[in-house]
């Protein structure tokens, strides 16, 4: 198995401990993902300009070389999708091409990497890597752009992968009515109160659940549920203190990976509990 | 609560026909007023008019109070209204036409220069280095300067590198962000970009009377 692969931008900042658990992880299952040379950012949900946004995404698929291509990022993987489907408009793709270098002729296949998995590879696939069974209750928290406005993969209203991921590593998976409600990340710079507004009911509902963790699949999701859970609780006075951890740490720990090279020293909340019960080091 | 009348004089229909020309325009005109995407949004009970509100704002062509709202500036982009509209209106990408022509009529604040300042960043470097961005917007809004030590504790934990990061060869974005150059063009696909002759399409000349009655006002 063998993809194109578009880290997009947080992966080189904030999210650079999801960089290492997927590179640490995929590399154990033997999927390859060929980084694209020279990729640009997507545009996430800040240039204004459609068009422009739509090329920026366009450029990165020309990029593909017949592979499918993976990104561990929804805001990333929204703009592709989204990209693809208005650049079935010939008029739109031609105008479009005419800034490109490399041509976009529409082949290319954005997948989220837990499309990958869940669906590509599969999980009974990844359960004969799972070495240590956890035994722990998750929260699995999709967030807005895994599957809004479209994807390939999972239900819009009520998606299945995650939880079914979280089952196979041998973890509840907790009932959360808030799987993909908005977490605030996208105002977090501009609308700080409301943003986290939004985040403080998520964490309050994922604690109330009595998980032992938040499992995200976005460094945009882990950025307001972790990096700013502290504030959070100053800003509310609540105690909180519920470690998040991408999709790809919790395989990573289920496959017996060190938790340093997932990067899980690398949060602001803990995980150093979360660790020990499931009897890593 | 005291009900407004809606003067036919406070009625901009060439701000309508605008809207209704980009690419979400076409049906929304068939809003029903279900309120699904206002019962969807997450952040609905902070904004001016709901999303519901703000498209039969746009179809009675309440220019001014739909440009200045904050509505279309604290959306989060979550898509759960545009999932959900049973008439396939799109409120979210609504929104994000209306940035632009909000932009271009003079609105500023503090969203729009984020997004402004982002922007910058891509035309430039290709990436979006969460350090610059942050920094750059922290001049542009004093009040960030609180946020400080939430930047100090992301450094510390290695996440928030100086280093700006930037694509090798960043030769071919100049093309693409051309590509939303162009004054007239709102989110339009129909015209080349070399924009010195125009071709006296109708639409084109439609539009155009547009932009005249707009400037006029």
């Amino acid at each position: 198995m063998k993809y194109s692969y578009y880290p997009g931008c947080a992966s080189h900042g904030t999210a650079v401990d999801y960089r290492s658990s997927v590179e640490a992880v995929f590399s154990r299952l033997g999927i390859g993902l060929e980084e694209v040379k020279n990729w640009n950012c997507c545009g996430a949900l800040h240039v204004p300009d459609r068009t422009v946004k739509t090329a920026l995404s366009a450029r990165t698929l020309a990029s593909a070389k017949g592979l499918d291509m993976a990104t561990p990022c929804n805001l990333c993987y929204s703009n592709l999708m989204r990209a693809r489907t208005e650049l079935q408009d010939s008029t739109l793709r031609t105008r479009v091409n005419e800034a490109l270098t490399e041509k976009y002729d529409g082949n290319t296949k954005p997948k989220h990497l837990l499309e990958v998995i869940v669906k590509d590879l599969g999980l009974p696939k990844l359960q004969e890597q799972v070495k240590k069974p956890l035994k722990i209750r998750a929260v699995p928290y999709y967030g807005c752009l895994l599957t809004r406005p479209e994807n390939n993969f999972d239900s819009t209203e009520n998606p299945r992968s995650l939880d079914d991921l979280i089952l196979s590593l041998g973890a509840v998976p907790v009932k959360y009515y808030y799987k993909t409600k908005c977490c605030g990340g996208p105002i977090l710079i501009t609308n700080e109160d409301l943003a986290l507004n939004l985040a403080k009911e998520l964490l309050v509902m994922a604690k109330e659940s009595g998980a032992d963790c938040i499992v995200v699949t976005c460094p945009m999701c882990h950025l307001q549920l972790d990096a700013k859970q502290k504030e959070v609780e100053s800003k509310y006075d609540i105690k909180i203190d519920l470690p998040v951890i991408y999709f790809t740490q919790l395989i990573g720990l289920a496959m017996g990976l060190d938790p340093k090279n997932l990067g899980l020293s690398q949060h602001l909340v803990p995980t150093d509990k979360l660790i020990t019960k499931i009897g890593g080091k | 609560m005291k009900k407004e009348s809606i003067l036919p004089e406070s009625r901009d229909t060439a701000f309508r026909d605008q809207v209704l020309k980009t690419h979400v325009g076409e049906k929304i005109l068939t809003c029903m007023q279900c309120g699904t995407c206002a019962g969807s949004c997450p952040v609905s009970h902070e904004m001016d008019y709901t999303p519901r509100q703000l498209v039969r704002m746009v179809q009675l062509g309440l220019k001014k109070e739909v440009l200045s709202s904050n509505t279309i500036w604290i959306c989060t982009t979550c898509f759960s209204c545009s999932v959900r509209c049973p008439r396939g209106i799109h409120p979210t990408e609504l929104m994000e036409a209306l940035k632009p022509i909000a932009v271009a009529e003079g609105i500023t604040n503090k969203n729009a220069k984020f997004d402004n300042i982002f922007s910058n960043i891509i035309k430039n470097s290709g990436r979006a280095s969460e350090f610059l961005l942050i920094s750059r917007y922290s001049l542009a809004e004093p009040g960030m300067i609180k946020q400080l030590p939430f930047g100090l504790s992301m450094m510390t934990k290695g996440k928030l590198p100086l280093s700006i990061d930037r694509m090798e060869n960043t030769g071919e974005l100049e093309a693409i962000f051309k590509l939303g150059e162009p004054k007239k063009e709102i989110n339009g696909i129909k015209e080349k970009e070399t924009g010195k002759e125009k071709e006296p399409e109708p639409a084109k000349t439609e539009e155009n009377k547009t932009a005249e009655a707009e400037t006029k006002k």
